[in-house]
């Protein structure tokens, strides 16, 4: 039996329901008109936001040479933990896994991540890490597609703490400098010069980092590389130290507490500098532990600074040289004039005493160097007036910086009345004249200074002190030093006082090297008034700063020298015995006897 | 049982052709979305599914659906019964229980019980005599089905769960019920949706419907799903980029994408023309079933076909919008598409039931 039910009620409603599939299908249709062709641009933009990725290749500093090509710092392989927060699940789990892989705290880690400035830009967790560290990462490199390990140039410093202060360290780029324009374009982590010729040439040996633009999976796996930019390297700068007279330098100090700096006098090229104590540059190459960093910025010995350009001292006698010539120039005294020294000198209502009780007798400025006397200084000084002294240290380049390519360099002082008046509000008294004459009172100068004032005793040039020689293996032009038009005959008096200096009977008799001349002048920088010095005579902190200028062959002078020892006696015996070992390692001379000091009656002051 | 040769020539050789090729076109997907990993020859697996698919097609239409219908009680006391075997023995696997292994087979039981929920719906219908139906007429059909949705939420899946509900609609939509009665059965609905959300939703699902309304909440959990989807889609534009050449797709940014997600990858390989292709396809196949229900001689017939065809087009319409970023991210898999066997066995014998009452429209 066949029964056709009645199905036309129903017929109305299928037909509806087939319109709304229709409808909603093509709704559906339109949505995907909308995403793919109206908004096709902006997803694929997200597309290729998602596979690519900028990572930049570090440059490798330019290696600091020697002025024989030698090494002086170099750039050696480190790995660095890397980490791009916004590839992980949550910075929560990645500082936890991280800090259970490195076996670091947290704390360090988080703050590190809060530091970056940009999302996406690559984070240093870890410095330098050992190959555990990155065995350990690599092993999870899958669970933490947020992280990586980056190999990266790191700064090696073969010579350690010698040159340290030269040549300088690099330290992650800080805060304060991120805020100045000059470093506008690094980031967190960076590293740059921080002192030395690194930090005075930083930008020039930093070179242009280059880029990979990579293809990455979504575990952030390198797929493919779709471009890349070669890093330019930094340049090499050839320095004009030389790495044996660099070492030696060091040496002679056997552990005191002073600094030195060898110039050639032509040139003005930097042979050598030290200041002790010092620091080792290489600790500074990754991140450095604060603790490690308080202790050094705090120590009272002041490891970090460049006593070179930075230590400020009263010159002492080394001043004579000074007055000398100001003197013979200014026609107050010729090379004959004599001043009798009964070891005194009566004068304003006082009396000053001479270093040589007994008295040196009758002089002229070529004995009086030799015995640097004061008495025959304080007359010379008293006759030209503190101006005219003033004006020629000021020639001679003191109370400035003398321009040398380091950062930092302190000027001295050299006062005069119109400085005092200004400065203190007070007149200049006559006294103070004989005190200045004699390189003490309120002069200070630094040790480079007083090397360029060798060299200019030398020479009869002032050339400007430098380091660096040529930047990628172009030189640097010379900075044309003035020639001061003082007369032959004032040099010549001076050198020859000088040369007497390191003699028989001379004060620098302890800078001797046989067959070598040198010329010399020792000088004492009072710490504390000679009254309290001889009640503390046990006190090494209350011992003069002994001082030795030199320069060397007096024929023709290859080498300009300045040496200060910290709280180390007279400069006689101090200093001088330290620029002899110096001068004789750059004579080629090896270990000479110290020179018999019979004879030598007195140390001067 | 032999087929009748009349019978033959009555299939709907166009719907089955549009079936076929949109399966052929999931495993073309699949081979896309799964060529550079480790599970290489999932395209071939799934071939071998489809094949088997076929079979139980074959099967689906060679027994008279009226048969079936009178069996409709005896498949829905095996339905219940398989579903809570799963939920009390059933293997936890990720927290939830969807499967049984039979001889080395995973037998996800909620899949077939769509099936088996719309032969009973089309029988329960039938039977009420009706010119129009009122709330009341539809609640007892309604708690057999309702038994039916706990079961399988309760595994839980609520994306299967949810299908029978368009399911039961629009069958009794076609019996008659008034659409003063459909808007009371939506407000009752979203009573019992409002009391669910408190108590029976998990906190994961919580989560993935609060990051649905904000993605940016969670880019890295629920809603990273969504967006990379919705990169995927967008960034393939008119043309597409090409088979085997979405960035998307082929470096892993698409979650499951060759199953939930296998929508995405056609749409950014084979950009808003693909898109187009393949709806077009489904509506076709949509188009007919209706067109089948409209044909069939008896009621049970007709609410066979018709109901067959609201589970197809809610699946195709809530995977296709959930791609687009349209809707909440849902396990649901696209019909015929999608990999994975349970879903396109079920689907295949849904469409061999449909094309089974259009060629028996003239048979006695």
């Amino acid at each position: 039996m066949r029964i056709y039910e009645d199905l036309r009620g129903m017929q109305t409603r299928l037909v509806a329901l087939q319109y709304a599939v229709v409808l909603g299908l093509s709704l559906l249709a339109a949505h995907f008109w909308y995403l793919q062709v109206l908004r096709g641009r902006h997803f694929r933009d997200l597309a290729e936001n998602n596979l690519r990725r900028a990572v930049p290749i570090a440059a490798p500093r330019g290696l600091l040479l020697d002025r024989k090509g030698r090494v002086l710092v170099e750039n050696r392989a480190s790995f660095n933990i890397v980490v791009v927060p916004e590839h992980g699940e949550s910075v929560d789990t990645t500082v936890a896994r991280l800090a259970h892989l490195l076996a670091s705290g947290e704390a360090h880690i988080r703050e590190r991540i809060a530091r970056r400035d940009a999302p996406f830009r690559p984070i240093i967790v870890k410095s330098d890490a050992s190959f555990a560290d990155v065995a350990a990462l690599e092993a999870h490199r899958l669970e933490m597609p947020e992280a990586s390990v980056d190999v990266v140039p790191l700064r090696s410093y073969p010579l350690a703490s010698a040159a340290a202060h030269c040549l300088g360290r690099v330290g992650e780029v800080s805060d304060r400098q991120l805020q100045s324009p000059d470093f506008a374009d690094l980031a967190p982590g960076d590293l740059v010069g921080q002192a030395g010729v690194e930090s005075q040439y930083n930008r020039s040996l930093m070179g242009r980092d280059g880029l990979r633009r990579l293809i990455v999976n979504s575990r952030g796996v390198e797929v493919a590389e779709t471009d890349r930019q070669p890093p330019v390297d930094g340049p090499n700068l050839t320095l004009t130290l030389d790495t044996d007279l660099q070492k030696a330098m060091d040496q002679a100090f056997h552990g005191r507490a002073g600094s030195a700096v060898a110039l050639d006098p032509e040139t003005g090229e930097i042979l050598a500098m030290t200041s002790t104590p010092g620091f080792d540059p290489n600790i500074f190459s990754t991140s450095v532990e604060p603790a490690l960093w308080s202790r050094l910025s705090t120590d009272p010995a002041t490891p970090l600074m460049n006593r070179v350009i930075q230590g400020q001292y009263a010159p002492g006698s080394l001043f004579k040289v000074v007055t000398a010539t100001a003197a013979l120039e200014e026609g107050v005294i010729t090379p004959q004039t004599t001043f009798y020294c009964p070891g005194y000198l009566s004068i304003y209502g006082t009396v000053f005493h001479c270093h040589k009780a007994a008295g040196h007798g009758v002089l002229n400025v070529q004995r009086a160097l030799q015995q640097s006397c004061n008495v025959f200084f304080w007359e010379v000084g008293v006759r030209l007036e503190i101006e005219r002294i003033a004006r020629y240290a000021k020639m001679l380049g003191l109370g400035a910086p003398t321009g040398v390519d380091l950062p930092h360099e302190a000027s001295g002082l050299m006062p005069s009345p119109e400085w005092k008046e200004r400065t203190q509000k007070t007149k200049w008294y006559a006294g103070e004249t004989v005190s200045v004459a004699i390189g003490q009172g309120q002069v200070t100068v630094t040790p480079l200074q007083m090397a360029r004032v060798a060299a200019f005793m030398a020479t009869g040039r002032l050339p400007r002190p430098h380091l660096v020689k040529a930047i990628g293996g172009v030189p640097v032009p010379l900075v044309e030093s003035p020639v001061l038009p003082f007369k032959a005959a004032t040099l010549a008096a001076v050198r020859e006082g000088m040369r007497a200096v390191v003699g028989e009977q001379g004060t620098g008799l302890r800078a001797q090297i046989p067959g070598i001349s040198i010329c010399g002048k020792t000088g004492s920088a009072q710490v504390v008034a000679h009254s309290v010095l001889a009640r503390h005579s046990g006190t090494e902190a209350f011992l003069p700063h002994g001082w030795f200028l030199a320069f060397a062959p007096q024929e023709r002078p290859r080498i300009a020298l300045a040496v200060l020892v910290e709280h180390g006696g007279s400069g006689g015996e101090a200093a001088a015995p330290v620029a002899r070992e110096i001068l004789a390692r750059y004579f080629g001379v090896a270990a000479p006897g110290s020179p018999t000091v019979a004879g030598l009656v007195d140390t001067e002051q | 049982m032999a087929i009748d040769r009349r019978l033959l020539l009555n299939i709907d050789w166009v719907m089955l052709g549009a079936a076929i090729l949109l399966a052929l076109i999931g495993v073309a997907t699949i081979h896309s979305a799964t060529h550079g990993g480790a599970a290489a020859n999932l395209y071939l697996k799934q071939c071998a599914l489809l094949g088997l698919g076929l079979v139980g097609l074959v099967i689906a239409l060679s027994v008279d659906y009226r048969r079936l219908a009178d069996r409709a009680l005896p498949l829905y006391v095996a339905a219940v019964a398989a579903l809570t075997y799963v939920l009390v023995f059933g293997p936890r696997i990720a927290g939830t229980r969807r499967w049984f292994v039979v001889a080395g087979l995973q037998v996800q039981p909620s899949e077939l019980t769509k099936i088996v929920a719309a032969i009973l719906v089309a029988k329960v219908f039938s039977e009420v005599r009706k010119e129009s139906l009122g709330l009341a007429d539809v609640l007892a059909p309604g708690a057999v089905i309702g038994l039916l949705v706990l079961l399988i939420a309760a595994e839980p899946d609520l994306g299967t769960a949810f299908c029978l509900v368009p399911l039961f609609l629009t069958v009794a939509f076609l019996a008659g019920l008034r659409l003063r009665a459909i808007l009371g059965l939506g407000v009752v609905l979203a009573v019992v949706g409002g009391v669910g959300w408190q108590y029976a939703l998990k906190d994961y699902q919580k989560t993935r419907i609060y990051t649905f309304l904000d993605p940016s909440l969670d880019p890295k959990g629920a809603g990273y799903q969504k967006i990379q989807s919705q990169i995927a889609v967008g960034s393939g534009g008119l043309m597409g980029k090409g088979y085997g050449k979405g960035s998307q797709s082929q470096l892993g940014y698409l979650p499951a994408r060759h199953t939930d997600f296998i929508f995405s990858v056609l749409a950014e390989e084979l950009g808003l023309v693909g898109v187009a292709v393949v709806l077009g396809l489904y509506l076709l196949v949509l188009w007919r079933a209706l067109e089948t229900a409209q044909l069939a001689r008896d009621r049970v017939g007709a609410f066979l076909a018709a109901g067959l065809a609201a589970l197809l087009a809610f699946q195709v319409v809530y995977n296709v919008a959930m791609v687009a970023g349209l809707v909440p991210v849902k396990g649901l898999p696209l019909p015929l598409m999608s990999y994975g066997g349970a879903s396109i066995l079920s689907t295949l014998l849904g469409i061999g039931l449909i094309i089974n009452v259009r060629m028996r429209r003239f048979a006695n």
